[in-house]
């Protein structure tokens, strides 16, 4: 199975690291998703949610504020000034996650819709892994 | 018996800067976990952002392409002017610590005399900045407080100046030096070409077939990058010296409350044969003052 590997780093450290199967970027331009293979390419990030699908099929989600990307055939590296994993075993280790990524959403001063949409669409991955 | 009391006046204030030093390297160690876990945190971003950058003006200089913003990528070979930043503690009592750095900065300077390349210094750290006003360099800037305490924004304030600089074409090359932190016992000295940005040491083969494919509004990109792969470079420099110096001081204080114990080690020997000499001394008297009454 083709992979490639996901790493998100931040001034603060490591936020994730592993193979993934895709992943979806916010891109300044708009979303866009990113396959193995895929053409190499360096670009901004805006504000918003990587959707990252992970081996086994479950997504994981991470809110960033803004960064780079630079994306190659088989690595993906995302540079980013702040980011926030939304990930944990329980319900209240989510919730919590979850605030803490609207706060940073938020520190970033972008319109309430745009924050809505992102937190949204968290929501809705988060909700789909328990399954 | 004046001998005695005099060893005792040493022993007792050999001791006492054996507790100051113990103390220091207590306050040291403390602070050499949290700056030690704040420089770990960014190493793995700075590492990044390096790595991307490098690669970039590999890619650059391999295609000549776009020609965008090519005086931050292309080597020059003959600067005529070099801006360099340097790092060093705000205070001493750190062993070699900023001498280690200060030479470095003193052998750039002697070797680009010889070829006669500008330097112009911007000095962070009093340490460096009292050594080279004392010895009559003039620094170009000089910003204390600012090692002991490093924050992001002071970063960018210091090496917005350098680069502003090279964008005006000022300078034609950036060099930060600092002391940086290897592990709990070892320092080491890191010198980095920062701008123009350097391909990576290791030739990449395994990538060169690819191409990057700069979007619309390239520049705007590289110039976002470009920016935060200064400002970064320069306040990890910020905190991977404070981690350093703490490390740095930490040996040095370790060694000076060793030394302190020797040295109360070998005066309380003094002291003791002192105190037997004068009894032995006492006892000849009397003895010979009893054999006299006979």
């Amino acid at each position: 199975m083709n992979t490639l590997k996901l790493e998100i780093v931040t001034p603060l450290g490591q936020i994730f690291s592993n193979d993934v199967k895709s992943v979806t970027l916010p891109g300044s331009e708009g979303e866009f998703g990113v396959l193995p293979n895929h053409a190499s390419v360096v670009t901004l990030l805006s504000a918003g949610i990587v959707d990252i699908e992970l081996k086994d099929g479950n997504h994981d989600v991470v809110a960033i504020n803004w960064g780079h990307v630079k994306v190659d055939e088989n690595s993906v590296t995302v540079l980013a000034d702040g980011a926030v994993s939304i990930s944990g075993g329980s319900e209240s280790e989510i919730s919590k996650s979850l605030e803490s990524a609207r706060k940073l959403l938020e520190s970033i001063g972008d319109s309430d819709v745009a924050i809505a949409i992102a937190m949204s669409r968290v929501e809705a991955i988060t909700k789909t892994r328990k399954l | 018996m004046a001998n005695l009391k005099e060893i005792k006046r040493k022993i007792k204030s050999v001791q006492n800067t054996q507790k100051t030093t113990r103390a220091m390297k207590l306050v040291s160690t403390a602070k050499l976990k949290r700056a030690e876990m704040a420089a770990k945190q960014s190493r793995v971003y700075a590492v990044k952002i390096n790595e991307v950058l490098s690669e970039i003006a590999y890619k650059i200089n391999q295609y000549k392409s776009g020609a965008i913003e090519s005086r931050f990528f292309t080597n020059n070979d003959t600067p005529k002017t070099i801006d360099v930043v340097f790092v060093t503690a705000d205070k001493g009592l750190c062993g070699g610590f900023n001498i280690q750095t200060i030479k470095a900065v003193r052998n750039l300077l002697k070797e680009s005399a010889e070829q006669k390349v500008t330097v112009r210094l911007r000095a962070v750290g009093r340490k460096g900045i009292a050594f080279f006003n004392f010895q009559g360099v003039e620094l170009l800037n000089a910003y204390a407080g600012v090692s002991s305490n490093p924050s992001y924004e002071k970063a960018q304030e210091i090496i917005k100046a350098a680069i502003d600089d090279f964008i005006a074409g000022k300078t034609d090359k950036v060099i930060m030096i600092h002391n940086g932190y290897k592990n709990m016992i070892s320092q080491e000295l890191k010198i980095a070409d920062i701008v123009p940005v350097q391909p990576p040491l290791h030739s990449m083969e395994s990538s060169s077939l690819m191409e990057l494919e700069p979007e619309e509004g390239g520049e705007e990109i590289l110039d976002a990058l470009l920016q935060k792969y200064f400002e970064y470079n320069m306040y990890y420099a910020l905190i991977d010296s404070l981690a350093a110096e703490h490390s740095a001081r930490m040996q040095a204080m370790e060694n000076a409350t060793n030394n302190a114990k020797e040295r109360v080690g070998i005066l309380t020997l003094a002291y003791n044969k002192a105190r037997q000499e004068s009894i032995t001394t006492e006892l000849i008297e009397i003895i010979s003052g009893v054999e006299s009454m006979k």
